[in-house]
């Protein structure tokens, strides 16, 4: 994964790099998690990088940062560590091409921090490091070319990008038959959604837009998307750009000022926009921001609408950020058992959900990236290409982990509440043959509810 | 040789050394353990909380049971995915635990330092599993009165197998099995840090010592001293490095899983 980075280091940009994210980044609890860990590797039974190699195992991708920690913060670590290879000041280049390695082999999906017995959130540690791949210019071009096109906002003067999401409201139109409320201030929900939906589940985003207008909410769609999928910066290791992002969302929805802020995908965007963008600034929101299933739920218990149910056998996949990351666990399970009385838990579920290998680090599915480069015109060279195959081998040994999953519980649909989620798994499910199909719940839901 | 504020004479064997140093061990220990708590309130940054969720409605009953859920999801998920390494990792703890604290030479120690530790005298248990045999099987009962109760009344019958001799038996094992794993990591390239050697190693060893020791291994005065007096040695080394080393997790344990707990729960109010 790694080959495309090396001959671009800039071995003086990486120590000011390293310098700056370590001195400037340790609070109480990174430094409880870098000093705190008993090296059990319990987290290898979480991971879904593992079955890949065990060298991507959270402790030992963490230790890095550990390395780079103790050199800057211990006695021990400043001089006898030194000695026998426990600390490092800075990185030689086959360790600056491991930890760049290292941190596309993460998702960040907290697994590790659930099953660690000292509570320790490997996925921090590692962000740091990505961190310092990309102050120091080691992110992959492909994945740094999109994420700027965000940052700077430029992506709504792409063609396709605006082509998709006029389209989606057209679709909306259509299906409902009437005008759909835009921008539209002080409603009861505001329905987000991001450029990367309007492409990859067009179908998902008319279903909500048919649900909220059966149920006659006072809700509003946005006339031009926030963000490709943002902040996408966050999952690059771009604080700084991040923030920018995030600070336009949060102008838009204080301006908007909706009741809730509803979000059909519980990727690392539903822990992004629901927490880490009102912690960064300070601000405590008067809307809420809520996953679909969320609200969804809450109705469904205050009787506004009835869920027509089924024998079907279904399941359902736990999106990391919508649920370790963001605390969302029985809103869907509200829905899930509503809608059959043949809903089955995964073996692996709740807090223990095994990811799908993509998602917040992992950056989606190579051919996903590769179709938005040709959208966009960014040309992918050979060594791009080669990282983004090379992305496939983790998605195949994870993916086994949840199809052998599913299989055991013989769901014919997978429902679940992410784009990833449903892309990575589909993948799985395709590759491994197995007979069953992978949807957004909304899917499953818009036309199983009848209002009351 | 008389070491400043010492008690007693040292030259003859490691023992009065041993004893001599316990009281500069533990002024090591906090001042070790001072120094890594300060840096944790130093760094510490108040967390600004979003706010307490409108449409997840966590009751108190449920916050309560996921505190228990919390302290007990990395050992269930361990026994179904790694079950051989965390069977014996839980094992080695429940182990360690009930020997250091428990075996009744070690708590006349702590109460001899710390008093109101005897409280926890009924809960002894002996050094080797012929008390238990002979309570068991001859019905015998002590002999003289004496003001504490003996090691087999609470037990009873279990110290057949609950006592010192047979837990150092499981220790050794587990331990060495730790140390195998540790040099399998070794040749699989993965980190290893010198934290997981000095530790285990020590453990090791000092197990061994007191093992050796206890069971007058040789026979006689003078190497029971010495033996006693280097496994108390190492004993010090280990608590006066544990604040500095992987040995502060039996501490940090609690703080780490009230963390998650606290993050998960509290703020994000996971429902």
């Amino acid at each position: 994964m790694t080959q495309v980075i090396t001959e671009q280091i800039n071995m003086e940009a990486l120590k000011k790099a390293i310098d700056d994210v370590f001195y400037n980044q340790i609070d109480s609890t990174i430094l409880y998690y870098l000093q705190s860990c008993v090296n059990c590797k319990a987290c290898e039974a979480a991971c879904p990088f593992t079955p890949t190699s065990l060298k991507y195992s959270p402790v030992n991708k963490a230790e890095v940062a550990r390395q780079l920690y103790r050199y800057r913060f211990t006695v021990w670590g400043r001089t006898i560590g030194r000695a026998i290879g426990g600390s490092k000041k800075y990185l030689k280049l086959d360790e600056v091409e491991t930890m760049v390695d290292y941190v596309w082999h993460c998702t960040n999906c907290g697994a590790c921090m659930f099953v660690c017995p000292m509570g320790i959130d490997s996925g921090a540690l590692i962000d740091l490091l990505r961190q310092v791949a990309f102050k120091a210019g080691l992110v992959p071009s492909i994945y740094k070319e999109i994420e700027q096109l965000e940052v700077s906002g430029k992506y709504w003067e792409v063609k396709a990008f605006r082509d998709a999401w006029e389209g989606l409201i057209s679709k909306m139109k259509s299906q409902l038959g009437k005008d759909i409320p835009l921008d539209k201030k002080s409603s009861e929900v505001l329905f987000y959604a991001s450029i990367y939906e309007a492409l990859v589940y067009p179908d998902v985003l008319v279903k909500v837009a048919k649900i909220l207008d059966t149920l006659k909410v006072d809700w509003t769609f946005m006339s031009k998307p926030l963000g490709i999928r943002p902040p996408l910066a966050l999952i690059l290791g771009d604080k700084e750009g991040a923030a920018e992002v995030m600070k336009r969302i949060l102008d838009y929805f204080t301006e908007m000022s909706p009741k809730y802020v509803m979000l059909t995908s519980g990727g690392f965007e539903y822990p992004a926009l629901r927490y880490m963008m009102h912690e960064i600034f300070e601000i405590k929101p008067k809307y809420e921001v809520v996953h679909v299933t969320e609200l969804l739920a809450k109705w469904y218990e205050m009787k506004r609408f009835t869920i027509e149910s089924t024998d079907e056998l279904i399941t359902w996949h736990d999106p990391c950020q919508l649920g370790r990351r963001g605390g969302v666990f029985e809103a869907p399970r509200v829905l899930m058992r509503a809608l059959s009385k043949n809903f089955k838990e995964l073996p692996s579920h709740g807090v223990n959900s095994i990811c799908c290998s993509r998602g917040g680090g992992g950056c989606g599915l190579p051919t996903m990236i590769e179709d938005m480069a040709k959208l966009i015109g960014i040309t992918i060279d050979e060594k791009s290409k080669k990282f983004l195959d090379s992305t496939i081998v983790p998605l195949i040994n994870a993916g086994k982990l949840k199809v052998d999953e599913i299989n055991k519980v013989k769901a014919s649909e997978v429902l679940t509440g992410c784009p990833v989620c449903i892309e990575s798994i589909s993948f799985a499910v395709n590759y491994y043959h197995a007979n069953t199909q992978v949807k957004h719940i909304v899917d499953l839901l818009a036309d199983r509810i009848k209002k009351v | 040789m008389q070491i400043p504020f010492g008690l007693y004479p040292v030259g003859l064997n490691l023992y009065p050394l041993a004893l001599d140093l316990f009281i500069p061990t533990i002024f090591i220990f906090f001042a070790g353990a001072s120094y890594r708590v300060t840096r944790y309130f130093v760094t510490y940054n108040k967390p600004f909380i979003v706010y307490t969720t409108q449409v997840r409605g966590i009751t108190q009953g449920e916050k309560i049971k996921e505190l228990f859920n919390t302290f007990a999801n990395s050992s269930k998920v361990g026994i179904k995915r790694k079950p051989a390494t965390t069977a014996v990792g839980l094992l080695m703890h429940i182990v360690l635990i009930l020997i250091i604290f428990l075996l009744a030479q070690h708590m006349i120690f702590w109460a001899y330092y710390i008093p109101p530790y005897q409280i926890l005298f009924p809960l002894a248990i002996p050094e080797s599993s012929a008390d238990g045999q002979l309570a068991f099987f001859r019905g015998s009962t002590p002999y003289t009165s004496t003001p504490y109760p003996f090691v087999h009344d609470i037990w009873g019958p279990l110290t057949i197998i609950l006592n010192g001799q047979y837990l150092t038996y499981l220790l050794i094992i587990f331990l060495a099995i730790y140390l195998a794993h540790k040099f399998s990591v070794v040749v699989e390239r993965l980190s290893i840090r010198a934290g997981d050697w000095w530790f285990f190693v020590l453990l090791f060893v000092d197990v061994v010592l007191g093992f050796l020791a206890t069971s007058h291994i040789p026979n006689n005065v003078y190497w029971y001293d010495n033996l006693l007096g280097a496994h108390i040695l190492v004993a010090e080394i280990i608590i006066a490095t544990l604040p500095f080393t992987r040995g502060f997790h039996m501490f940090e344990f609690y703080l780490g899983k009230l963390r998650e707990w606290y993050f998960m729960i509290m703020r994000r109010g996971m429902k």
